[in-house]
């Protein structure tokens, strides 16, 4: 029984973690950058949504459609105007920047909502049900439906549109791309966004189960990047797989070693990974410079 | 052989005279801070970082400072507040002391709420004999005794307290232990786990729980199988909060003990799940009254008038960690009227040291302090969600105080 419900519960988790991953990945996949304020922007998504459905006191859905929206432009202008100057430049400049962008972030969220722990009300009941032995609540239930329709969505695009068949030329090289006349500038700003929209995506997840507070953002980002480097910088359901696999090896773990593995699974696998096989599970050979 | 003799004695003239200059200026010192008009406190605490949810504990003693100015101080001196950031961090909170007592020279640091940081600053405190009066829960900062530094209450009431509480509970004798990995959590789960096996009760499973932590499943289901009756939450809120929802979801049947890293209230209503905090969490809990009512209601209606909008909450009533401050506050004003209108450092800790029966109205104790107890709050009660789900402060399992009136 409890080995069920500890798989059952770590794919939950796993999704959450794999949704922002995925987020990471579209960005990377069109400029080559790891975005190290990627958590900052999955906690301003959650804020983003706090303010509209609380604050403002929209429906659900409108203030969703809204809070993706606005990080979409968000996401579009930083690439626009802080990390596109700076793109031939080394990577680790464009890692401060994103960083500094993440540190930003935190600081508006604390002078905008203090130092209070918020929650965001649910827009369902706070069920549970029960598969045999196994507790499953509405949260599992939404979290992972979520995720996997955004899987879906992202499947489509990237494997049956044109702009799917744009992201691979550009991922594959830029300068290709732009000899057969892809706006490789306005791409990479427009990808960012998408990288964010996800991201908010992810922020709105985690926020109906966890209390929010500016500093969220930091392990997130952990979470993230560990299940990209599991999965393969650049490989979109390398980031899903790899996701899944480090929600269930923090639960695994957790339970039967100790529950320190939690916190460390994370920096764990990415130490591994790196050692290891640094391309992942199901990455391309590269080297990453940061 | 003379000349040799008038060299030593010249030489231990010298000596003499560095160890005199070296000594002066700690004699000039215990008045520095002191002005005709004004008095220096430092305000020591986690205004920015991960931490800052606990500045309400910084503003309460702060708003009290402020209404005692608007009366015109003590003996013709108002309090002049420096704030400093130490974000609950060691490195900065050795700069931001650093800072207080040799550039912004105060007189004390007050209300300082960081267990690691008070720590790392106490052997500097020590050696400058720069009085605290501090908030932190580390036991170790004021046992044994340190000349200069006091406590309201520490862990060790608090951990106590817990699980006194608990072991009240009729049948309650499998104990569990869910803490984060520092300094804070060890100050309220050592001193419970020490009770507990004082007596005659088992810790049946210790596990870590780290903050940003998002699930609790794990340690949920380790405490099922334990089979704990009882639970030890040395957590901060948000954490304490996930907890309680997984133990919740998995049906776990036993009763939590918060300790003072969260907001009763707000804990329970961001559980948002009545049947996991009714009769099942509950927190230590040092006031008279519910919070802003009885004596505590003028308190409220302090942190009203003289805290800015940017101290006071974005958004609900002032939690417990406003009122938890205030007594620091009084305990330091009280201090100063005592130690009369030439205030050192040497008389102000005479004057705490005096404190004895002191009435905060804020505290369910009376203040007391000597010269070997710098510790000067130590009764608990618990606050819990009654049958009825209204909040009740019990003095043991099911035996509730009678109410203090609003």
């Amino acid at each position: 029984m409890i080995l069920s419900q500890l798989v059952i519960s770590g794919v939950a988790t796993g999704m959450l973690y794999a949704l922002i991953a995925l987020s990471m990945t579209v960005g990377y996949r069109a400029t080559t950058v790891v975005n190290f304020g990627h958590g900052d922007i999955v906690m301003m998504g959650a804020y983003a949504m706090l303010f509209l459905a609380v604050g403002v006191g929209m429906p659900f859905p409108l203030a969703l459609a809204l809070a993706a929206s606005g990080l979409f432009l968000f996401g579009f202008l930083m690439q626009r105007g802080l990390m596109a100057p700076i793109i031939a430049g080394p990577h680790l400049s464009l890692a401060i920047m994103a960083l500094a962008v993440g540190y930003a972030l935190r600081g508006v969220a604390r002078i905008e909502w203090g130092n209070d722990i918020l929650l965001l009300p649910r827009p369902y009941a706070q069920n549970a049900f029960l598969l045999g032995p196994v507790v499953i609540t509405m949260d599992d239930l939404v979290i992972t439906g979520s995720v996997l329709l955004l899987l879906l969505l992202l499947f489509v695009v990237f494997n049956v549109t044109r702009i799917g068949k744009v992201i691979q030329a550009v991922f594959q090289t830029q300068r290709g791309a732009q000899l057969v006349g892809i706006n490789v500038p306005a791409f990479h700003c427009i990808m960012w966004g998408a990288g964010t929209t996800l991201g908010t995506a992810g922020g709105v997840l985690l926020a109906l189960i966890v209390p929010l507070t500016p500093d969220m953002g930091v392990w997130t980002l952990v979470r993230g990047f560990a299940a990209m480097t599991l999965g393969g910088f650049g490989s979109l359901h390398g980031a899903v797989i790899g996701g899944v696999l480090l929600g269930l090896m923090e639960k695994l773990l957790g339970f039967y070693v100790s529950t320190v593995f939690i916190d460390i699974s994370g920096y764990l696998i990415t130490i591994l990974v790196l050692l290891i096989r640094p391309q992942g599970l199901f990455g391309q050979h590269a080297t990453l410079r940061v | 052989m003379p000349m040799r003799f008038n060299r030593a004695l010249g030489a231990l003239g010298a000596a003499v005279a560095v160890v005199a200059i070296a000594a002066a200026p700690a004699s000039a010192q215990n008045t520095q801070g002191i002005s005709d008009k004004t008095i220096k406190i430092g305000n020591l605490g986690p205004f920015t970082g991960e931490s800052s949810i606990f500045t309400p504990l910084n503003f309460g003693p702060e708003a009290y400072l402020r209404s005692i100015n608007a009366q015109g101080g003590v003996h013709g001196r108002t309090f002049e507040t420096v704030f400093a950031d130490d974000a609950c961090n060691e490195a900065k909170g050795i700069a931001a002391a650093k800072k207080l007592i040799y550039e912004d020279k105060v007189f004390m640091i007050m209300g300082h709420p960081c267990s690691g940081v008070a720590m790392a600053i106490k052997p500097m405190l020590d050696k400058e004999g720069v009085p605290w009066m501090g908030l932190a829960a580390n036991p170790k900062l004021t046992r044994p005794t340190v000349p200069s530094m006091f406590s309201s209450y520490t862990g060790i009431e608090s951990g106590s307290a817990m699980a006194a509480f608990a072991l009240t509970k009729p049948g309650v004798k499998k104990i569990a232990i869910v803490q984060h990995s520092n300094d804070w959590a060890a100050g309220y789960c050592n001193p419970a786990t020490d009770y507990i096996k004082a007596n005659g009760a088992e810790v049946v499973i210790s596990t870590a729980m780290e903050r940003g932590s998002t699930d609790a499943t794990a340690q949920a289901l380790q405490i099922k199988q334990s089979g704990a009756q009882a639970v030890m939450g040395c957590l901060y809120q948000q954490e304490l909060v996930i907890l309680l929802r997984d133990m919740a979801k998995y049906g776990v049947d036993a009763i939590v003990l918060g300790a003072l890293g969260a907001d009763f209230n707000q804990t329970v209503q961001q559980v948002g799940n009545p049947a996991a905090v009714k009769q099942k969490f509950f927190q230590p809990y040092q006031f008279q009254a519910k919070i802003g009512t009885g004596p505590l209601k003028p308190y409220r209606e302090l942190f009203l008038k003289y805290l800015t909008k940017d101290e006071l909450p974005k958004s609900g009533e002032p939690t417990n960690f406003y009122y938890f401050g205030v007594p620091v506050g009084i305990v330091t004003v009280e201090a100063f009227k005592r130690a009369g209108p030439a205030p050192t450092r040497e008389k102000w800790i005479e004057a705490v040291e005096s404190l004895k029966g002191f009435e905060t109205n804020v505290f369910a104790d009376t203040a007391n302090f000597s010269k070997d107890n710098h510790v000067g709050f130590r009764r608990m009660f618990a606050v819990g969600l009654n049958d009825a789900g209204e909040e009740t402060v019990y003095s043991t399992w099911g035996k509730p105080l009678p109410p203090s009136g609003s």
